[in-house]
């Protein structure tokens, strides 16, 4: 087989693997990208409103709980309790964080839900799961090198390397280089 | 092609979490002896650099970025801060209430009294809490820089 039509066997099959985890990388970089102006893994709702606790015993925290999760309406998991001063209760519950101002009944609610799609591909694009997937996503680094590395070759003649794809790799190079010079 | 495609998959499920109790972060937690959060906070001076080990609940998660985490002191109303690199530890919105192991060292964050009052103005705010600049009495900020934690599911 010649060296050129093994090339472009590797490039084809190789491409069709990295298909789907290129472009949910690509999704998830775009949303990791603009960290600064959104969460791209929870929506985050914060609500603000107020329960009356009149004839609750202030120190009775679990029925001061019991009747501020009845009063929101909030059925989720309770994971934990926390009294941070006398006049402050924290509730946290399955999504949801509630914090209570015990002298004027006020509640701040910080409500979060994962974001469908993109907080399974962050999770994976940000290496959370670590294990075995780094391994997997360091094969699939070394394979988009591959891709590379084996679509330089792929055309012959004016339209190949030797041609205007010389040109093209060089401005590849340029770009970051470019950026690099903005911003040292 | 069909033995490829069977391994890809094995591969992928392998990869997937397992359903632990407990979830480890960054480099785990090594020591086992901890550090109650007061004893670091009456004397800072005595830890500053010291890689140590505290417990406790989680009470707040940056919402942004999952830089951070506040763990409840042994004493009403005191808290710590743990702070990671980002990207490097990413804690996620479910950590808050739980109760966790955390393992960092202990560092001394210098700020001006404007910073000081503009962070932790910034803090209240996202957290929809009333704050007082009156209340900012020391400068300084005492917070462990996470290396490692063990948070329960």
């Amino acid at each position: 087989m010649k060296w050129r039509k093994f090339n472009i066997i590797i490039h084809r099959d190789l491409g069709y693997l990295c298909f789907g985890l290129t472009i949910i990388y690509a999704i998830s970089g775009v949303a990791v990208n603009h960290i600064q102006d959104w969460n791209p893994t929870y929506v985050l709702e914060k609500i603000v409103s107020s329960v009356n606790l009149a004839g609750i015993e202030s120190a009775d925290n679990e029925a001061l709980t019991s009747s501020v999760l009845e009063q929101l309406g909030e059925t989720s998991e309770l994971k934990n309790v926390y009294r941070q001063d006398a006049d402050t209760l924290k509730i946290f519950v399955v999504n949801n964080n509630i914090t209570v101002d015990l002298n004027t009944g006020s509640v701040f609610q910080e409500k979060s839900t994962k974001r469908p799609f993109l907080y399974e591909a962050n999770f994976l694009h940000l290496n959370h799961p670590k294990k075995l997937w780094t391994w997997f996503a360091d094969l699939y680094a070394v394979s988009l090198g591959l891709l590379a590395v084996s679509g330089l070759f792929i055309l012959k003649g004016k339209k190949g390397l030797a041609g205007r794809g010389k040109w093209l790799v060089g401005v590849g190079f340029v770009i970051p280089l470019f950026f690099l010079w903005l911003y040292s | 092609m069909k033995k490829i495609v069977l391994m890809f998959w094995l591969l992928v499920l392998g990869a997937l979490p397992l359903q632990a109790k407990t979830e480890i972060y960054g480099k785990g937690v090594s020591i086992q002896e901890a550090t109650p959060v007061s004893a670091i906070l009456d004397d800072p001076d005595a830890y500053v650099g010291k890689t140590v080990r505290v417990e406790g609940l989680i009470i707040d998660v940056c919402a942004k970025r999952g830089c951070w985490v506040y763990v409840a002191g042994d004493r009403q109303g005191e808290k710590i801060q743990v702070k990671v690199t980002d990207g490097e530890i990413v804690f996620p919105m479910s950590a808050s209430g739980r109760m966790a192991a955390v393992e960092g060292v202990v560092e001394e964050l210098k700020l001006s009294r404007e910073q000081m009052i503009s962070y932790l103005q910034h803090l209240a705010e996202e957290k929809g809490q009333p704050f007082d600049p009156d209340t900012v009495t020391d400068e300084r900020m005492i917070r462990l820089r996470g290396i490692g934690a063990e948070i329960e599911g």
